[in-house]
């Protein structure tokens, strides 16, 4: 038995399967480059530290990282050795502005982002800092415009081409990418842009015109009768996906969506159109609206009206293909009886046994059953648990992975629970762990805390890409 | 922050379910937060919520678990009937296709709830006078003919949301404790926590037993 489930997660997942998510253990970002822990963390150099910034007061002397699980003793691993491993560090770009709203976890002081709730921390690496002799830490934000103006003439001259390196791309966005130049990093993260610059405007009018002609081809069908189910479905969706943001109240976004559901559905009969694929082109259509409105004004509310029709058909075209892309990696979510929201939910289910037992244990004693708050969570991507822009910047990082939307999310799911774990331990019974993990008190969260929930997320990937042995027996 | 879980003398689960855009949501948000939303976002797989009411005195805690219309869900969905004692079968007044799925609805109960379930249906938005397409009458007949209870309610506007959460919940009881009498549901000196609580599982043990036999027609 346990030789069949290490053959399952070490071998045997080579052959890829469209949209089936990837083995924790075989993540393939990961394992062709790098096999050690070091390796790694040398490649990974740029993603982290260009921009991201030690905090005062979480730096501490240099410390090796542990991971100790005390409580059930399932779990034990230390990373010691001469240098620390500077990259597993949770670290997070500190924005002046994110400070006036109130997040959660800012320090007295306004020194930057506190790690709260130790309790549901306790079994994550104990944070080790680094202080940096460039950025002293009485000052946290006195080199952060330079920072930002650094990594954005890198992000400038990779796009820039003539080839971007896509690799490097990838490196530099996991940490976030600069708003101004999203719509184009995204696209290109994507594989919807070619990395030849010359290539780029032909391919995006060859792509949009592809698209003109797929609503002709398809959008007519709306109405025939093995059809109109689909659509009105999409139909009732669409309005009532984000009802707090205008952007999406305007008939005129709410026909773009339809057009773009009902096109992908009638092209991907397996799954058709399921509720919650709708929240996934919503990401998409925001990045690049903001990429053709002038920077201080604000996607979210932004008058539709105001746009020539031209341009919102390219932004149209460019979501829908997009959105295309990213479910080729996840469509086994929706296809029949979501195999692969299963397969996702049992996996976090294994990760969260080995990294905080008492927590998993407190739910299987109250019989509350993985699937029954995850599934929304893998379903619709965590859309409904945050803010669109919080959405955004996790995307940054999803789309920055081969298959961010499979592997890293599940981890990203895993480090939520993990933050909420003292919370949810705290909770009597099967209804009020029910009640709170279907309302996670997420809606406040600041860039810093979504930064700091990744942070979390790569550590977890990490570990357990690093050592697939902690998803064994 | 941490409310102590109320006393409750019976925690009854119940199934919302019916077609995408019905307003199993909203009837679950007014009966159990007094809330509407007309924007309300889609469920996505199952939500849940509770209230406590009380009946014939007792205290009587229903456990509601909101369902996704969307046929695709089915398949896990269908897991969430295990253990439930109520099923509010949810149309829309002004929506015949809604209607007309019911049938679809109740097979999916006989195929994955228990046999004994007290089922309910219910006629939402009844507030859209003007726009309905299915009938009082119709809807009545059909229910009978099925021995279901029936009600006409309107999440927006309140109408009957109480009543039939009201209604489902004191016919399962009346069932629960004609079939209980004599199992020490009486016992004088019973001890300090002698609550009653028909659980998700326990459900399932009993099946074969003897709970809530004939009683599709409540009393």
């Amino acid at each position: 038995m346990a030789d069949k489930k290490s053959s399952f997660w070490k071998r045997g997942n080579d052959t890829k399967l469209p949209g089936r998510a990837q083995p924790v253990a075989n993540s393939p970002d990961l394992r062709p480059r790098s096999k050690t822990f070091e390796e790694y963390e040398k490649d990974t150099n740029d993603a982290w530290d260009d921009e991201a910034e030690d905090l005062s007061h979480l730096s501490s002397p240099v410390k090796p990282l542990e991971f100790n699980h005390t409580g059930s003793g399932e779990f034990d691993v230390k990373f010691s050795g001469k240098k620390a491993p500077l990259k597993s560090r949770i670290k997070e770009v500190v924005k002046p502005r994110s400070h006036t709203t109130g997040g959660m976890s800012t320090s007295g002081g306004g020194t930057g982002v506190q790690h709260s709730g130790s309790d549901s921390r306790r079994n994550a690496p104990q944070d080790t800092g680094r202080i940096r002799s460039m950025s002293p830490p009485s000052d946290p934000f006195d080199d952060i415009p330079d920072r930002e103006t650094i990594k954005l003439q890198k992000f400038g001259k990779l796009l820039a081409g003539p080839n971007t390196d896509l690799e490097q791309l990838r490196k530099l966005s996991w940490s976030g990418i600069p708003s101004s130049v999203r719509a184009t990093t995204w696209q290109l993260l994507c594989g919807y842009l070619p990395v030849n610059i010359d290539r780029r405007e032909e391919t995006l009018q060859r792509k949009r015109s592809e698209y003109l002609k797929l609503i002709d081809q398809y959008y007519h069908m709306r109405d025939d009768s093995i059809h109109k189910d689909t659509f009105r479905q999409i139909h009732i969706d669409v309005p009532r996906m984000n009802p707090s943001i205008p952007l999406f109240q305007q008939s005129i976004v709410q026909e773009c969506f339809e057009r773009i559901l009902f096109i992908w559905s009638m092209r991907h009969p397996a799954s058709g159109y399921v509720q919650g694929i709708n929240d996934l082109v919503t990401p998409f259509f925001v990045v690049y609206l903001s990429y053709y409105i002038s920077g201080d004004k604000n996607a979210e509310t932004y008058d539709l009206s105001l746009l020539p029709n031209s341009t919102l058909n390219m932004i149209e075209a460019d979501s829908f293909w997009c959105l295309q892309k990213l479910l080729e990696g996840i469509q086994d979510n929706y296809t029949l009886a979501q195999p692969g929201i299963q397969t996702k939910v049992m996996r976090l289910k294994d990760i969260m046994k080995r990294i905080d037992g008492s927590l998993h244990s407190h739910l299987e004693r109250n019989s509350v059953d993985y699937l029954q708050f995850a599934f929304r969570w893998m379903n619709n991507l965590l859309m409904r648990e945050f803010q669109l822009r919080s959405v955004i910047r996790i995307w940054d990082s999803y789309l920055s992975e081969a298959d961010g939307f499979a592997t890293l999310h599940v981890f990203v799911c895993a480090a939520l629970l993990l933050k909420f774990s003292s919370e949810i331990q705290s909770k009597k019974d099967f209804q009020e762990i029910m009640i709170f993990l279907q309302n996670l008190p997420t809606s406040a969260w600041t860039d810093d805390d979504v930064q700091l929930l990744l942070a979390e997320s790569f550590k977890l990937k990490y570990m357990f890409a690093d050592a697939p042995g902690h998803l064994q027996n | 922050m941490t409310s102590k879980e109320e006393e409750y003398d019976f925690l009854f689960k119940v199934v919302l379910i019916g077609d995408s855009g019905v307003g199993k949501s909203n009837l679950l948000s007014r009966f159990t937060r007094n809330e509407f939303n007309l924007e309300s976002k889609s469920t996505i797989g199952v939500e849940f919520a509770t209230r406590s009411i009380k009946v014939d005195g007792k205290v009587v805690k229903a456990q509601i678990w909101d369902t996704a219309g969307q046929e695709r869900y089915r398949a896990i969905t269908s897991a969430y009937y295990r253990g439930a004692v109520g099923a509010l079968v949810v149309y829309d007044i002004a929506k015949h296709m809604t209607y007309e799925n019911v049938e679809r609805w109740l097979k999916e109960l006989k195929d994955h709830a228990d046999t004994n379930i007290v089922i309910m249906l219910a006629g939402n938005k009844c507030d859209l006078r003007h726009l309905r397409a299915v009938s009082t009458e119709e809807a009545k007949k059909f229910a009978e003919q099925h021995s279901l209870s029936f009600i006409e309610t309107s999440a927006l506007d309140s109408t009957n949301v109480e009543a039939a959460f009201q209604n489902i919940l004191t016919e399962i009881y009346n069932i629960v404790i004609q079939k209980a009498p004599a199992d020490g549901g009486q016992g004088g000196g019973g001890s300090v926590s002698e609550t009653k609580v028909i659980k998700i599982d326990d459900q399932k043990d009993e099946k074969s037993g003897s709970k809530m036999k004939c009683c599709q027609k409540g009393n």
